[in-house]
């Protein structure tokens, strides 16, 4: 699915990501844990494509595909998304329409003819029903005026509409409260399929009791300085961090 | 940033689409503004002695006028008013019954700008049917649909024609929106005018379809000089269309026309435009100067005028649609998109005059400003002392493409009566680069991205447009904009 | 045709200035030099577009300030108590333009603090002699080009690097004559590098004769100082004021601007700031309450030439009587400005159908990457909270007077100064009673 090699990344000329080792096969969801500051979200930036983070060093495979050298629409075109930690606003423009352009624009990269606008709505009504979300959030502005929650469940929406091969969750659980978390949780669940594969990006455990992943991976400076099976995450929670921050900088000297 | 900078430089070299110029067999007058020549006009147009009168009067006003240059946030070089011919025609006869007699030229000129002239094509159902009248260089060629309009006592036909079959009409409310003595370009157009169009809706009739005005400058070395006139009597309800493009010329073209819109008691008009003359090239070479006095009377209570308009043409807009809310309870909209590209430069807004009890007036202005543009709203609202209750909102919203261009706010707001309450604001925004981000992480490419953003965010203007023009200026924003984002 | 009497009337308004000039301190030339752009110049019009509303020239055309002979009515150091804003600040009284050392108390200030007559430290101080005349550089400014010519005194004050004024300085302006006369007092003001300093000014007047203050107030704001300046207006009903204040700030440093009009027959103040280094701030307040035939005009400019620069504004008016309000901020975003955060706000409350606001805020920006906005609002009091009042049992005068305050308040709460904001309170409170 996606492999990533020795991966160095700054912003403005600060090194994020110093040497960072990654491989996801098909259908598998990993979790990538760490104290703040310590890359996660720069990760899920420049998976996603963001301009202003720079690869200085490394390689991305993604199903073949150089990553690094597409552009950030191509990389959603080949199956690549992104859930926003913080998901941006767009006034006036509705929501459908967004979506509908999103679909039709990497159906023309597959060579596919656009989408039949009744099964477009019919699509619609289906996948609002995975995240609970109000029928009546689909006609209105981008995330406009949306709550915190709202947000992140038109994120997940989003994803289940564009059915993604990879989808890249940035603290997807920040600002939910427990019953948001678990309608978001269930939506990414039921989109989980033996094709289809999951990059967490987390600060806290709780997100993976329900998004339970099959590998939890520690990333500390700019690199993944543990990796374990889910219970790790157990562990993470009891413990903090310091311990292996600890570990990293004993390792390091 | 160089990627950016690329991208802009894509949309400037955006071609501008109406650029051909059509070989049609045109009849000119001499080049150069004297009182012969306003009675050359009148005479061509065979008007009768008090037409000549007002134009004479008109003429001899302007005269003693200056050219207004220093208050609008523009610059230009001074325009050589000798250097222009004032009245260019299609030789053949400029109207005409049936299609046969129009010059094919002249259709075809239409067909590729999207205007049919055969009724028949345009018959696709009662709902979708417009009525048009083109007016090419000075005067108008075709007038569509008259006779249904006729059954309902509406009027809609060419203002020359105007002049001879209803001289009492054109007596009675020209100049009385815009007299002649108006401005300096008002002014002008009084003394020269050569055609235009004419709408009159009668006491409570409901215009069943859309009337449509197409402008089209045609003849290198002319102004166009336009004058519209439409007035809703009392009960009357109509929503007007004007269209203008002009071919692509290195030389600077006046286009200084006057509209004028009265609603009487109950009467409500809908003023759309989508105004796409040719900007000049991408350095500011060539394009037209469009000097326009646009203004509306709600002359009697509870009547509305709502003027919509996309702006993306012109190298140099002046305008101010302007409505005087005379009538109790009377209304006064404006809704503005206007976007500047390259080296155009626009100062446009509006003037909602408060003098009756409980009027209310709105102002939505989207300014959006790329390239090495200029786009400037100027806008006065007035509560005169005595029109109790008095409402006005205003919003007015830039948006910046680049780093090259300005855009500029200038809101004059004078409130002499203590019931009024008026509210402005204004932001300047840019499109986000995470905006932008956004769109391509869902597979949009950043062209389309700056579409669906630019069209966002004119929505509340685009959404008052009848469905047929809506579709053309959001095509139009596209066209003219995508790709310069900064 | 108005070419020949805008001229005539200048002429007469300038007729004597000459003599006088060969009299005054500083540089000669420089002061010819003024008054000949003056006179080019002549006295803006109603067509001028910044005087639009309130027409400069229709008080000439009247005759008045035109007295040549300049006859000072006495001013006591009791008169001059009266006018306390903050008890313990350092004063300096300037009478009819002129700086009065024996009114002035200077006595508490602190070291590092230089407050002295500019008419002496434009002869004799570098620093004075460095910005005097650079700030207010605006030369199509008829006012400014007037002031520099014709100024006879006022104040300089220099804070050192470093150093901080723990007491206000309180520059008193009294306008007291016994013929109507034109009066041009000059200030500077120069915080240093990270000083930090309180500046009142404050105008009055005495007696019925007509006077008009035209003064001018340079002020360099350096790196990373602090100072909050505070213009308070509250001559009588004879007294006419132009006040132009020019600021230039430089990096890190907050320059707070306090404008309160409670006073004056007509006046107009001219706020002008400049941005001339990143991460500069400043913050415009303004408060003006106004009746009778009242004229008062605030027109502010902020400049913004600098990227990462932020400034906002807050004006707001309580209009009554036959009065006019007029605001005219310009918030100006140059090509190189980027990262600028601008605001500005304008609100009114109309409490008569005579009174009149005009109130124009305007943008003009040159770069993308910005964020600027201008609201404003006018009307009458909100008509639902009075019924609240009403139905609460307070009286209509009283909840009328509460809600005025209230909207009032929301400018004075932004004044750091206790003793100031104490000031102000009471002075609203006598004005609206």
């Amino acid at each position: 699915m996606i492999s990533i090699k020795n991966l160095h990344a700054s912003v403005e000329g600060k090194e994020i990501l110093k040497g960072l080792n990654l491989e996801v096969k098909p259908g598998e969801v990993h979790a990538i844990m760490g104290p703040n500051g310590s890359g996660k979200s720069t990760l899920a930036s420049v998976l996603a494509g963001r301009e202003d983070y720079e690869v200085t060093e490394g390689e991305v495979t993604f199903n073949g595909k150089n990553l690094i050298e597409l552009s950030a629409e191509d990389r959603a075109r080949e199956g690549l998304f992104l859930a926003f930690q913080y998901p941006i606003e767009i006034p006036g423009v509705s929501n459908i329409n967004f979506l509908k352009t999103a679909i039709n624009e990497i159906r023309e990269y597959k060579g596919l003819d656009p989408i039949d606008p009744k099964q477009f709505l019919a699509l619609v009504k289906e996948k609002q029903k995975l995240v609970e979300l109000d029928g009546k959030l689909a006609n209105r502005s981008v995330n406009e005026g949306f709550s915190g929650g709202e947000k992140k469940r038109n994120e997940i929406f989003q994803m289940a509409m564009l059915e993604p091969t990879l989808g890249i969750l940035d603290e997807t659980d920040s600002g939910l409260d427990i019953d948001a978390l678990r309608i978001v949780a269930n939506g990414v669940n039921k989109l989980r399929s033996p094709e289809r594969s999951f990059i967490v990006v987390t600060h806290y455990q709780r997100l993976l009791d329900y998004i339970v992943p099959d590998y939890v991976h520690v990333l500390y400076n700019g690199r993944i300085v543990k990796t374990g099976p889910k219970e790790l995450a157990l562990e993470l929670e009891e413990k903090g961090y310091d311990w292996i921050k600890s570990d990293a900088q004993n390792a390091a000297v | 940033m160089a990627d950016k900078n690329e991208i802009l430089e894509e949309h400037i070299s955006s071609e501008y689409k109406y650029g051909f110029v059509t070989d049609i067999d045109t009849e000119f007058a001499p080049k150069g503004l004297n009182e012969d020549i306003v009675r050359f006009i009148s005479k061509k147009k065979n008007e009768p002695e008090w037409m000549l009168e007002y134009r004479l009067k008109a003429f001899r006003h302007w005269l003693t006028m200056e050219e207004p240059k220093h208050w609008a946030h523009l610059d230009y070089p001074a325009v050589n008013f000798q250097d222009i011919s004032y009245y260019a025609a299609p030789k053949k006869k400029p109207t005409v019954n049936s299609m046969d007699e129009v010059d094919p030229e002249l259709v075809k000129t239409f067909e590729k700008l999207g205007i049919s002239l055969e009724e028949q094509k345009r018959l696709v159902g009662m709902e979708s049917k417009i009525a048009v009248d083109a007016v090419i260089d000075s005067v108008s060629v075709k007038t569509t649909f008259k006779e249904v309009l006729a059954e309902k006592g509406i009027i809609f036909c060419s203002f020359s024609e105007a002049v001879h079959e209803h001289p009492e009409l054109i007596r009675q409310y020209m100049g009385s929106v815009v007299p002649y003595t108006d401005n300096y370009y008002a002014a002008l157009n009084s003394a020269v005018f050569s055609d235009g169009s004419f709408c009159y809706i009668p006491k409570g009739v409901r215009c069943p379809m859309e009337l449509s005005t197409y402008f089209r400058i045609n003849s290198s070395g002319t102004g166009q000089f336009e004058r519209t006139l439409i007035v809703a009597d009392e009960g009357a309800y109509v929503s007007y269309l004007e269209g203008c493009t002009a071919p692509q010329r290195d030389e600077n073209q006046l286009h200084a026309a006057v509209v004028e819109i009265v609603a009487q008691k109950d009467g409500e008009v809908k003023y759309s435009t989508v105004q796409n003359w040719y900007p000049g090239d991408k350095n500011g070479k060539g394009g037209i100067y469009n000097f326009v006095t646009k203004r509306g009377i709600c002359a009697g209570s509870n009547s509305k005028i709502s003027w919509t308009q996309v702006e993306t043409g012109s190298a140099i807009t002046w305008k101010y649609p302007s409505v005087i809310l005379k009538g109790d309870n009377s209304i006064g909209e404006f809704y503005s998109v206007a976007v500047t590209n390259n080296m155009q430069q626009a100062d446009t807004g509006t003037k909602m005059l408060h003098i009756g009890r409980n009027t209310k007036s709105t102002i939505i202005s989207k300014g959006i400003s790329a390239g090495k543009s200029n786009n400037s709203y100027r806008g006065l609202v007035r509560i005169s002392k005595g029109a109790k209750n008095a409402r006005n909102f205003s919003q007015c919203d830039s948006l910046l493409m680049g780093d090259k261009c300005g855009a500029h706010t200038f809101p004059y707001i004078e409130i002499h009566d203590k019931s009024g309450v008026v509210e402005h604001e204004a932001t300047t925004s840019k499109i986000g680069e995470d905006q932008i981000f956004y769109c391509n992480q869902r597979g949009i490419d950043t062209e389309k991205a700056i579409g669906l953003i630019v069209n966002g965010y004119c929505k509340e203007v685009l959404n008052q447009l009848p469905m047929e023009f809506a579709v053309e200026a959001q095509k139009l924003l596209a066209v003219s904009l995508e790709g310069s984002v900064g | 045709m108005n070419v020949m009497t805008e001229n005539k009337l200048t002429e007469r308004i300038l007729s004597g200035s000459e003599a006088k000039l060969v009299s005054l301190a500083g540089n000669a030339s420089a002061r010819k030099n003024a008054l000949d752009e003056f006179r080019r110049m002549g006295v803006p019009t109603k067509r001028h577009e910044d005087y639009k509303y309130i027409n400069p020239e229709g008080l000439f055309r009247l005759g008045e300030f035109m007295a040549k002979a300049n006859v000072v009515r006495p001013v006591t150091s009791h008169d001059v108590e009266e006018m306390t804003i903050a008890p313990g600040a350092a004063k300096v009284v300037i009478v009819n333009g002129i700086f009065i050392p024996e009114l002035s108390k200077l006595d508490r200030l602190p070291a590092g603090v230089t407050v002295k007559s500019i008419a002496d430290a434009v002869v004799s101080d570098a620093i004075a002699k460095k910005y005097h005349s650079t700030i207010a550089n605006d030369s199509s400014d008829a006012f400014i080009a007037w002031n520099t010519a014709m100024n006879e005194s006022g104040v300089f004050i220099h804070i050192a690097k470093g150093a901080t004024c723990n007491i206000p300085v309180h520059v008193v302006h009294i306008a007291s004559n016994e013929a109507a006369s034109t009066f041009h007092p000059r200030n500077l003001i120069v915080a240093e590098v990270d000083s930090s300093l309180n500046v009142i000014e404050s105008f009055d007047s005495i007696g019925p004769v007509k006077t008009l203050t035209n003064v001018v107030t340079e002020v360099m704001v350096h790196k990373g100082a602090k100072l909050n300046h505070y213009r308070i207006q509250t001559e009588g009903d004879a007294a006419h004021q132009m006040n132009t204040t020019c600021v230039v700030a430089e990096s890190g440093s907050n320059y707070c601007t306090y404008t309160f009009s409670f006073g004056g027959a007509w006046v107009r103040n001219n706020l002008n700031i400049s941005f001339t280094q990143e991460h500069t701030e400043s913050h415009l307040y303004g408060l003006y309450v106004t009746n009778g035939n009242r004229v008062v005009d605030n027109h502010t400019i902020v400049d913004h030439a600098i990227p990462n620069c932020m400034s906002n504004e807050l004006y707001k008016g309580v209009v009554d009587g036959k009065s006019t309000a007029v605001f005219n901020g310009k918030i100006f975003v140059r090509r190189d400005a980027q990262k600028t955060n601008a605001y500005q706000t304008n609100r009114n409350i109309l409490l008569s159908d005579d009174a009149t606001v005009n109130t124009k805020p305007q943008l003009e920006i040159y770069a993308d990457d910005v964020k600027c906005s201008h609201g404003t609002s006018t009307g009458r009091l909100d008509e639902d909270a009075m019924f609240y009042l009403r139905a609460r049992g307070v009286g209509e005068a009283s909840a009328r007077k509460m809600l005025v305050r209230a909207f009032a308040e929301e400018v004075v709460n932004n004044v750091p100064d206790e003793a100031i904001k104490a000031y102000l309170d009471n002075r609203l409170n006598h004005l609206m009673s």
